[in-house]
């Protein structure tokens, strides 16, 4: 690896989001190759779309998507199922509890972050529930600063971030290059692009750095 | 190259679609590599977008300002002289392409061997140099710009009027929305299994490259046509 400085990838993200699953993976395991910091930022997905008037996905599009998401698990080793009502999960349940569970341990124990982003996937997009093996007083401490104001306004705070960049969904990626210029990049298929941003080596889906397993 | 039967690849565009360029230019070179057989099928995106109820992105004002930066990037990237045309809401929402789409329908039916550059050149006026695809004027100057004569130019204008034409546009437009199309580029290709999959956008050649059993080189510059 590289003694020159790590540039720095900030990864926005929602776990209501499978494409947002797909990036983070994917730069967790590029983490291995490149000679980047990769910023873990959760957002609030429900106000980025509705901040920037975006619409939800019309029927074809979403027809597209469940063929689309298959593919791309099968792909990237990524054991996304979908919901059978992804709706209600979407739009009803929604995600504003576990984004404010996400910063409040970005906030106080971010060593936490990346395992508990990929469990709380892991609950919405795949029936296999896993344990967080977290010790019980811990977790419940957790659960409770979802109400704490502190926490509510971090998520704000991180979400206006979001949406001063001109962000209208997730996942959204803000790169540093060694010019440290930032770069936007939205969605999860500019992997690519950014690796010749950050003068990198793209080498495919990276499989052999898989946490998760199909 | 294999001998193998080529793997049938569709691909449905209207040259208003910078992203369908992308689409384009790649699978282009991607016949140097790959064995495929790439079938284009021009389609009006404008009728595309209607059926499927969805809107263009650009009503979105951040995916608007985002696909800028975006185009800009993927120009040099894959070396494909884009540039965002001047008045490009005019462009998009009120000139069209009905015209530009219906001459390429016409010359895919008569002169198929055309196609490849005449849609070249549509998207080389639109989205390279923004000049106009909507006045038959314009049209014939890129037919011109392709090499074909003047007499045969004037016959493949007249034929935009002609009703096979017309149903013909339609005809493979209304093929997209089976295979469930709402924007473009759309790909539908025929894997191992001889299983059709749909692809949107520009950005499963990744992908499309596993489902086809190829390999994946990335931007594939060494064989551009149309180079920055």
């Amino acid at each position: 690896m590289s003694h020159a400085a790590k540039k720095t990838v900030s990864l926005f993200y929602d776990v209501m989001s499978p494409y947002a699953w797909i990036a983070f993976e994917f730069l967790c395991r590029a983490r291995n190759k490149w000679n980047i910091n990769l910023a873990l930022k959760p957002i609030w997905l429900a106000a980025i779309v509705k901040a920037s008037g975006n619409m939800p996905p019309v029927p074809n599009k979403k027809a597209y998507s469940r063929k689309d998401l298959s593919r791309l698990s099968t792909f990237y080793s990524i054991p996304i199922n979908q919901p059978a009502n992804l709706h209600e999960v979407l739009m009803v349940k929604g995600s504003l509890s576990a984004q404010r569970l996400l910063t409040s341990v970005q906030m106080t124990q971010s060593d936490m972050t990346e395992h508990l982003s990929r469990e709380l996937w892991m609950r919405v997009y795949n029936r296999a529930l896993r344990s967080l093996g977290v010790p019980e007083d811990r977790a419940k401490g957790l659960v409770e600063s979802i109400n704490d104001s502190k926490v509510k306004e971090k998520l704000k705070e991180v979400t206006n971030e979001a949406l001063s960049y001109g962000a209208f969904g997730a996942p959204m990626i803000i790169a540093r290059d060694e010019n440290n210029e930032e770069h936007f990049l939205f969605g999860s298929d500019r992997m690519e692009l950014l690796a010749s941003i950050l003068g990198e080596k793209y080498e495919g889906p990276l499989l052999q750095y898989a946490v998760t397993k199909l | 190259m294999s001998t193998a039967a080529k793997k049938t690849v569709l691909l449905f565009y209207d040259v208003l679609s910078p992203y369908s360029w992308i689409g384009f230019e790649y699978l282009c070179r991607a016949r140097n590599k790959w064995n495929i057989d790439l079938v284009f099928k021009p389609m009006l995106l404008a009728a595309i977008m209607k059926e499927s109820g969805n809107r263009p992105p650009m009503m979105v004002p951040n995916k608007g300002i985002y696909s800028g930066k975006d185009l800009h990037r993927l120009r040099s990237f894959y070396s494909i002289p884009l540039n965002r045309p001047a008045n490009v809401q005019d462009v998009l929402m009120n000139k069209g392409s009905l015209s530009a789409q219906r001459l390429l329908t016409s010359v895919q039916m008569t002169q198929s061997d055309l196609t490849e550059r005449l849609s070249r050149e549509l998207w080389m006026r639109v989205w390279s140099r923004d000049q106009d695809i909507t006045a038959n004027e314009s049209l014939l100057e890129a037919l011109k710009a392709i090499g074909v004569p003047d007499d045969k130019a004037t016959k493949l204008i007249q034929s935009i009027k002609d009703p096979k034409v017309i149903e013909r546009l339609k005809e493979v437009t209304n093929e997209a929305l089976s295979y469930g199309a709402f924007g473009a580029p759309t790909i539908v290709a025929t894997d191992a299994k001889n299983e059709k999959q749909l692809f949107f956008g520009s950005d499963r050649m990744e992908l499309l490259a596993s489902i086809l059993g190829e390999k994946y080189e990335g931007p594939l510059v060494e064989f551009a046509a149309a180079k920055l």
